[in-house]
């Protein structure tokens, strides 16, 4: 899953360090999802939206097919 | 919202005092097992100090697994990732190791008894490597 994590920080002028205690994670947790070897948990990534005020999928993006159905059969 | 910039962030406050209290009780476990392991034959056996020494050693071994259980849910959801990754490869190394030691033991296949102080020891390794192997694959 890709994120503009590491891009939102920067426009706020904040280290991963200031990120991670405003999120209540290690440093290591936020270097991990900037560099796209972790995905957060969907309690994770509210918290991110609450502290950047966005949707999460301002945030985070499915790199799935343009094709790929959803449980409905109903592509997106 | 203006994340702050402070000393020590309250996830690492949490953090040092869940890894104090996890290694207090490990401490006190290992202390309660050398007193059954040595202390035993110190008091020649008396049946009365050994089930004392036992039943220490139980309690401080429930406090360990409950401080345990504690601090995997105090880290975050990455540590508690890599921590469960190398307990249960280090469980299952035990386990693929240690069962077919056993049975050739038991068929004296080979020589070398099957010792459960082989298999902890094995299992720490393996839990410690793997963990380090995680720490620095999420670095």
């Amino acid at each position: 899953m890709k994120n503009r994590l590491k891009v939102l920080r920067a426009e706020r002028n904040w280290t991963q360090a200031q990120l991670a205690d405003a999120l209540d994670v290690s440093r290591q947790t936020i270097n991990a999802i900037e560099t796209g070897k972790f995905d957060p948990s969907l309690p994770l990534a509210f918290r991110a939206a609450r502290l950047f005020r966005l949707r999460i999928e301002e945030i985070f993006h499915d790199p799935a097919p343009a094709g790929c159905k959803n449980s409905d059969g109903v592509g997106n | 919202m203006n994340p702050s910039q402070p000393q020590e962030s309250r996830y690492q406050s949490r953090m040092r005092t869940s890894t104090k209290r996890l290694y207090r009780w490990h401490g006190a476990w290992a202390a309660a097992t050398l007193l059954v392991a040595f202390g035993t034959g110190f008091w020649h056996r008396a049946l009365g100090l050994t089930l004392l020494a036992v039943g220490l050693d139980v309690a401080m071994g429930v406090g360990m697994i409950l401080a345990t259980k504690k601090f995997i849910e105090e880290i975050d959801e990455l540590q508690r990732k890599i921590f469960l990754n190398a307990l249960g490869i280090a469980v299952g190394v035990g386990l693929i190791v240690g069962v077919p030691w056993t049975v050739m033991d038991a068929y004296r296949v080979i020589h070398l008894h099957a010792n459960f102080g082989f298999l902890v020891i094995l299992e720490g390794l393996t839990f410690l490597v793997t963990l380090l192997y995680g720490t620095w694959r999420y670095r």
